[in-house]
């Protein structure tokens, strides 16, 4: 197609955009409408996933290990004497127990890193253990001593954090089958509510920009039938002196590119106006500055919203034209 | 108004421009418009159909311009077989001819310049060739001084000058005039069917559809007669039956 069909056609597509201006600005206003609703649906997700992904942070899983503490206090050691030549003071064997050292107890954590979904590892040795267990209990390091009489029963452990939350059970399982792990210590419950909520606000999301996308087609639809009805004759003449399809196509899908693109631009700027008010809101009421930023979001809205845009004014005027293209001469009147 | 009877000196032995062979056109409602047409029509004639309502003129003339599809029969206009064409090349097909229509079809928000321009845009001419053309197919039906007027602000004979310029302005081989002077007064007649037959001398074929018979026989053209969907009658120019 040479460059001046092309400059008559834009030109012929803005042309109508202003000659149909009233259902223009209808179009552009409940197209808009909806893009500010999907805009603030995916903010809406976005705030939950970060409030989600603060939980996720600290919902950590302790595995204990088999150690010499383990064995102390949990492992069932044979009370008889036969066979237990090299127990120590305590009746212990190096047998008895898996994690030995510090060095084994660290490979351990190693082996625990290698588990998929396994996002972070700490090794927590027995003392630091007993430190949190002395602060979350809130006593003293003395009366501690006092009442354990010197001895530290918490075994060396592993705090680890998780990736993905819905795959909660099946890792620790994993990792409650490993060599040298006794136990692991969760917070279930916690993790499925996590989880439940992440896939509902996902679900939901994804289910209000489906119906918005659906109706943002049907207005720019209506848009470019109202035009096509009122250039019927341009059409029908358009095809007697031997018009292309793509021809009589372009300026009804420029006419709804430009809808669709102003639209999202004024989408844009609405939607950056109540997200501030609203934000600046929540922020003195609730005393938080966890609270998505615009500016992150910004370029990701932006893109979306031209993208729905122009989806909505290709697909739209699309439609509508290869409906009436099939029509011939006479038949333009019937319409 | 007496009108010499002129057959154009560009009729040669050659393929015709207009072929129908064996051609019947029934529609989905079970109307037979059409029924076993055969007619040839050579470059540089000009013809008038006639015939009564439902005769099937207009079918004729849709077949033409592929704005429908014969049942039986092959169909050729302009080297084209409108039987086996395509959809995607009925636009080649109908940039070889210009049309003129009974309503005249001008776009009232555009004025004459452009409702003749919007032609060459179709087939992609450039600005320059447009302004060059569009002067010159003005010109030729006497409104080169109208160019900046809008369709409104002329008279029905005027309009359908502006029709005719159009039709004119990309140099088809094959000019359809679909009652062309059915919506203009007896003397616009007579002046608009004298620029056919002077368009007609220059070698483009004319195929004309009316009802108005003084001009059938002041013109003394070839004349198609359709009745019931056949051929009842056909004299080439000059008389013959």
């Amino acid at each position: 197609m040479k460059i001046t069909s092309i400059r008559y056609l834009v030109g012929e597509g803005f042309k109508n955009l202003w000659v149909n201006r009233l259902m223009s600005i209808a179009s552009i206003g409940v197209l808009m409408a909806c893009m500010v609703i999907i805009g603030l649906a995916t903010l809406i997700t976005e705030n939950v996933n970060k409030a989600i992904g603060n939980l996720e942070q600290q919902n950590v899983v302790i595995a204990y290990m088999k150690d010499y503490n383990w064995a102390l206090l949990e492992a069932e050691i044979p009370t008889s004497e036969e066979g237990r030549e090299g127990a120590d003071e305590n009746g212990i064997l190096q047998s008895d127990y898996v994690i030995h050292s510090e060095d084994e107890a660290k490979a351990l954590c190693d082996k625990i890193s290698g588990i998929a979904n396994v996002a972070e590892v700490e090794f927590i040795t027995s003392e630091e253990g007993l430190k949190t267990v002395q602060q979350t209990l809130n006593i003293e390091d003395a009366d501690s001593q006092k009442l354990l009489g010197g001895e530290n029963p918490i075994s060396c452990s592993a705090k680890i954090r998780m990736t993905d939350m819905s795959l909660f059970d099946k890792t620790v399982e994993e990792i409650s089958k490993l060599d040298g792990i006794y136990n692991v210590q969760s917070h279930s419950d916690l993790a499925s509510t996590i989880t439940a909520i992440k896939n509902g606000v996902g679900v939901a999301g994804v289910w209000i920009i489906a119906i918005l996308m659906v109706i943002a087609l049907v207005i720019v639809s209506n848009t470019i039938r109202v035009t096509m009805y009122n250039r019927k004759l341009e059409i029908s003449i358009m095809k007697a002196v031997g018009a292309t399809d793509t021809f009589v196509r372009i300026p009804f899908v420029v006419e709804g590119v430009a809808i669709g693109a102003i639209s999202a631009l004024l989408a844009e700027g609405i939607l950056y106006f109540c997200y501030r008010v609203a934000t600046e809101a929540i922020i003195n009421t609730l005393n938080t500055t966890d609270i998505v930023k615009y500016g992150d979001m910004a370029w990701i809205l932006l893109v979306m919203f031209l993208g729905i845009g122009l989806v909505a004014g290709i697909f739209g005027s699309v439609i509508m034209i290869n409906k009436y293209l099939r029509k011939e001469g006479s038949e333009f009147a019937a319409i | 108004m007496e009108h010499q009877i002129v057959p154009s000196e560009n009729i040669k032995p050659q393929k015709p421009i207009i072929e129908f062979r064996g051609v019947s056109k029934t529609y989905q409602t079970g109307t037979h418009a059409l029924e076993d047409v055969n007619i040839k029509i050579n470059p540089g004639e000009f013809v008038f159909v006639v015939g009564s309502s439902g005769a099937g003129k207009s079918t004729f003339m849709k077949l033409i311009m592929r704005e429908e599809k014969a049942n039986t029969g092959k169909i050729t206009v302009n080297g084209f077989n409108l039987t086996t064409m395509k959809r995607k090349h009925v636009p080649l097909l109908r940039r070889t001819m210009g049309i003129v229509f009974q309503d005249f079809r001008l776009i009232p928000t555009m004025n004459v310049f452009d409702n003749v321009a919007f032609a060459m845009y179709v087939v992609g001419a450039s600005g320059r060739d447009i302004r060059r053309e569009v002067s010159k197919a003005l010109s030729k039906v006497g409104l080169g001084h109208k160019a900046r007027s809008m369709p409104a602000q002329l008279s029905g004979g005027e309009q359908q000058r502006v029709g005719l310029a159009r039709a004119l302005v990309n140099s088809p081989d094959l000019i359809i005039a679909d009652e062309p002077t059915g919506n203009v007064d007896p003397n616009m007649s007579y002046e608009i069917v004298s620029m056919l037959t002077e368009i007609n001398k220059l070698g483009t074929t004319v195929l004309m559809v009316t009802h108005d018979h003084n001009l059938v026989r002041d013109f003394n053209h070839r004349v198609i007669m359709l009745d019931g969907g056949r051929i009842v009658a056909d004299n080439a120019a000059g008389g013959e039956a």
